[in-house]
């Protein structure tokens, strides 16, 4: 038997990105040159082990599974385990916020039951970490909790969290409106096995309910204790959030932390050529994977694969994704470009630093 | 058993290179990096994936640790189905002991049992050594054309030149009437590229014969097609127009490196209609600090810039220091140049290390190549 299973709930509400999941799900937003979202928790889990791995998809699945494939990528195509693709629930989303909904979980029993392990490891697949499962599989075995819930102390940043309040070191309560120092609830839980599929049974009958909503009436009964987490964890489920965390990577200490070579952030390969710098390239504290041709100017801004800025195009504060064009001339601030996109010669962008812009993926481009 | 192929190939690469000398210390030479994110035996690997041609065999014998390893099952070049696949074939111990490869031909006789396992039409020969780009369903198809037992991929190199090759003279049609290694006085300028295609009965036969010859130096230039020659069997030219390099020593290592820089390089590693594949690590993007200038340059994932790269190939995980001034150079994966340190028109190895503020290499054209080696440190307190 598995010490732990994983499973990634990718089956949630995310109005807040905007744009930037016009045609994909949240968990297959592209984040930090090369990287989807869901990365993160996909290669967390397998740097923890975990070779049995669910992934409750929502309906606009398509960009998600051509990204995870057959999880060769994380070594999750296997013939013990592996990856598993699971069905969420359509509609029944109980309250905004909600990212854990017990539907999605008594959808699939048949994943559940048949992968039989001690522990089962929950996440979101918007969490931007690189988190050390082990141990916190680990803390929760030697403490005995039902359920250990990864806090983190929060900041500014963390307002769509739930907060955590605690007494004599368990959870007794829940609460949104997160303000900075509560302790809040990273989205990454992990439940003994037994207890989870008794939860799923005793509540059928109002499995509308997210998890935690369940949990609230059991505190009083139920073992359910935090395990704090440190260093670089965040979640992303806005834009503004989306935008900052990819600025946050122009810190090298930031991408050291994230980027580790003892747990390595897996994705989905392509190969592509080393990026070109041409002649009149000008480059300034900037993030760019392989693939690009830079003959313009680039400063404080990420780029995804692919990208192509044109001479005399300034791009500066802002996010490009994959494959786009910046024609000649054109500038560029504070805007997020979604994948595709080919901007005309000359052309000027201008979003607020606290305001970007976000101009959408160009659906068929390629 | 394996399902039948048409076609698989035998890819030699059990050579040491030994005028690469500091760069293949430890590792083969088709191990070593090359154009940013690439290592030598990518090209040949891809040319197969490109040209739909999914078994291939290796042929191992120097250092090929970090070459297998790299290989894997061969699923970065897409071969790793249920029917093909790359296979790593060192030379192995029989009833009758145990022997090294003793010449190319000899590494493909001791594994007849291998291609005999998918009983192809054709076996292609290739080197893993070499970068172009190549399609080779194009020079079976001629092969067969010409009903022929032997094809032989030749390019013309100019006259001046064609007595350092080995020089095949045809006839109008294509057949070869003549085969001179380094000759004196060539009476053509149509050299070999080392990439043949046999049809197996053949090989088969010639490979045999050859291993009892005590004469032979068991080698495909030398013997097997002299040999193949002078029994009347039917050899032809493929003429091959377009980039092709023998990266055998620093200055050709260095100097096709550099043409990879140019505005519109002969040889365009950016062509995703046949990519080049290769096997890397997920890595982060590369980071170019607030201070950093890089321009003409090629740079792959993992690097991080805060200094000047003028004109140069950087590869994966690579470091310029603050300050530091990287110009006309080859830098290999997790080189660091540290800060204030300044590199000319050099090549350094995997993992090498120039100290603070060391000077390397020079921007005399009439001096070699610098070259500091695989893991060396260079600059004060260094080994070198």
């Amino acid at each position: 038997m598995d010490k732990a299973i994983g499973i990634i709930n990718a089956n949630y509400d995310t109005p807040d990105l905007k744009e930037l999941i016009n045609g994909r799900t949240a968990a297959s937003v592209p984040f930090g040159g090369r990287y989807r979202m869901i990365d993160f928790a996909l290669s967390n889990m397998v740097n923890a082990d975990i070779t049995s791995v669910g992934i409750i998809t929502p309906y606009k699945y398509r960009s998600l599974l051509d990204h995870v494939g057959a999880g060769s990528e994380w070594n999750l195509d296997r013939k013990n385990g592996g990856l598993f693709v699971l069905p969420g629930s359509v509609f029944g989303i109980s309250s905004p916020g909600s990212r854990f909904l017990l539907r999605d979980f008594r959808r699939n029993m048949v994943f559940l039951s048949r992968a039989q392990a001690q522990y089962v490891v929950i996440t979101t697949a918007n969490v931007i970490a690189n988190m050390d499962y082990k141990a916190l599989i680990e803390e929760h075995e030697k403490s005995g909790a039902d359920v250990t819930m990864a806090t983190i102390t929060a900041t500014e940043a963390d307002q769509d969290l739930m907060g955590v309040e605690l007494e004599g070191g368990k959870v007794k309560a829940t609460f949104r409106g997160v303000k900075p120092g509560d302790e809040a609830f990273i989205d990454c839980f992990v439940v003994t096995y037994s207890l989870l599929l008794k939860i799923l049974e005793w509540y059928s009958a109002i499995d509308y309910l997210d998890f935690f909503e369940v949990l609230a009436g059991d505190y009083d009964k139920m073992d359910v204790r935090t395990s704090k987490v440190t260093g670089y964890v965040h979640s992303v489920y806005t834009a503004d959030n989306y935008f900052k965390r990819n600025m946050d990577l122009l810190d090298p200490c930031v991408v050291d932390e994230l980027f580790r070579d003892e747990r390595p952030v897996l994705t989905k390969i392509t190969d592509t050529a080393p990026t070109r710098y041409a002649e009149t390239a000008s480059v300034k504290n900037s993030l760019i994977p392989a693939g690009c041709m830079v003959d313009g100017t680039v400063e404080n801004s990420v780029l995804f694969r692919g990208v192509k800025i044109k001479k005399g195009a300034i791009v500066r504060n802002s996010v490009i994704m994959q494959s786009c064009t910046i024609g000649e001339n054109a500038v560029i601030e504070n805007v997020i470009i979604d994948r595709s996109n080919v901007i005309a010669p000359g052309t000027v962008m201008k979003g607020a630093s606290d305001a970007v812009l976000i101009m959408a993926k160009n659906e068929l481009g390629r | 058993m394996a399902k039948k192929k048409e076609c698989i190939a035998m890819l030699l690469a059990g050579g040491q290179g030994s005028r690469l000398g500091a760069l293949t210390k430890s590792v083969a030479k088709p191990a070593v990096s090359f154009g940013g994110k690439y290592r030598i035996i990518d090209f040949s690997l891809s040319n197969c994936a490109n040209s739909h041609i999914d078994t291939v065999g290796v042929l191992t014998q120097y250092r090929p640790l970090r070459l297998n390893a790299y290989l894997g099952n061969g699923h970065a070049w897409d071969m790793a189905g249920r029917d093909g696949g790359v296979f790593i074939l060192p030379p192995y111990a029989t009833e009758s002991g145990a022997e090294w490869y003793k010449g190319t031909a000899d590494a493909i006789f001791q594994n007849l049992d291998f291609i005999d396992l998918y009983d192809p039409g054709y076996v292609l020969i290739l080197s893993g050594d070499h970068i172009y780009r190549m399609d080779y369903q194009d020079m079976l198809r001629n092969h067969k054309e010409n009903n022929a037992d032997v094809s032989v991929s030749v390019m013309q190199v100019p006259w001046e030149e064609a007595s350092r090759f080995g020089i095949l003279t045809a006839d109008g049609e294509g057949r070869i009437l003549k085969f001179s290694e380094k000759p004196k006085n060539p009476d053509s300028n149509l050299a070999s590229m080392g990439i043949y295609i046999f049809s197996k009965e053949v090989l088969k036969k010639a490979l045999i014969e050859d291993s009892v010859d005590p004469e032979s130096e068991h080698d495909f230039g030398n013997n097997i097609i002299p040999k193949l020659l002078g029994e009347q069997k039917r050899l032809f030219t493929y003429e091959f127009k377009g980039f092709w390099k023998d990266v055998g020593t620093f200055g050709s290592y260095h100097q096709t490196n550099m043409e990879l820089l140019d505005e519109n390089p002969e040889f365009n590693i950016f062509d995703q209609d046949k990519p080049i594949l290769s096997n890397v690590n997920t890595r982060p993007p590369q980071y170019l600090g607030p201070n950093a200038k890089v321009h003409t340059s090629i740079v792959a994932d993992g690097s991080r810039i805060f200094g000047t790269v003028e004109h140069s190939v950087m590869s994966p995980d690579t470091f310029v220091g603050d300050g530091a001034v990287v110009t006309d150079s080859v830098i290999l994966p997790g080189a660091r140049i540290e800060a204030g340190a300044v590199v000319t028109r050099a090549i350094l190895g995997e993992n090498a290390v120039i100290v603070k503020n060391a000077v390397f290499g020079s921007a005399d054209g009439n001096v070699p190549i610098a070259v500091l080696g695989n893991e060396k440190v260079y600059g004060e307190g260094g080994a070198n």
